[in-house]
């Protein structure tokens, strides 16, 4: 009984994470490359940070292939720093 | 122990164009002095930098796959950053990239299979 009740009132108690994930189907890509800017785009906002997985719904090994991606388009002036310009 | 390394360079872009393949080629030689092979050269050309780098607002890309021991890949990398007409380097390992193209590869092999079996079996399960 207790087993029982604990699991759905544990839900209600993080009602903010799971507002929080909702992302609106995972981007699909295949391989992500630092130099497809095309695609890296996706995963980076306006401002030029890297999109939080809870937003592009991919996976944590993806979104690690993603950050580094990004990270390596940078350093080659692919991509933008994340900067208030623009 | 030879790797596969990825090249990327980013050259001064007020030197002619047509210069590139040239000067490239020849720091290249280091690798080849050294028993290594050169599997791909692919020049950009020139491209708009997404911040300034040395005031310059663009760039010469070129992308070199090689084949080569760690040493020569060193030298290759520290003779193009003496050099004033470079602007920036990067070399990468490309095995992990061949790595993730071969296993997406496999992954959609997988999935085509798996598509044409079940329309099979529901024909199957109609008869």
């Amino acid at each position: 009984m207790a087993g029982k009740s604990g699991g759905p009132s544990r839900k209600p108690a993080r009602g903010k994470g799971a507002k929080n994930a909702a992302p609106a189907k995972a981007i699909r890509v295949g391989v992500i490359d630092y130099k497809d800017v095309a695609t890296l785009r996706k995963f980076i906002s306006e401002r030029g940070k890297i999109r939080a997985r809870r937003i592009t719904g991919v996976s944590v090994q993806e979104q690690r292939l993603i950050a580094r991606a990004v990270k390596n388009a940078r350093e080659m002036a692919l991509l933008p720093y994340a900067g208030s310009g623009r | 122990m030879t790797h596969q390394y990825e090249l990327m360079v980013i050259l001064d872009p007020e030197i002619d164009e047509r210069t590139v393949a040239p000067s490239l080629d020849k720091f290249l030689n280091v690798i080849r002095n050294d028993g290594g092979t050169i599997d791909n050269i692919d020049i950009w050309g020139r491209r708009r930098l997404a911040y300034e780098i040395n005031k310059k607002t663009e760039g010469i890309y070129a992308v070199v796959n090689f084949t080569a021991n760690s040493a020569a890949t060193d030298e290759l990398d520290r003779q193009l950053k003496l050099s004033e007409a470079v602007m920036r380097t990067k070399v990468l390992r490309a095995e992990e990239g061949f790595a993730l193209v071969a296993a997406e590869a496999k992954r959609a092999e997988a999935k085509a299979a798996r598509a044409s079996k079940a329309p099979a079996k529901a024909a199957a399960k109609d008869a």
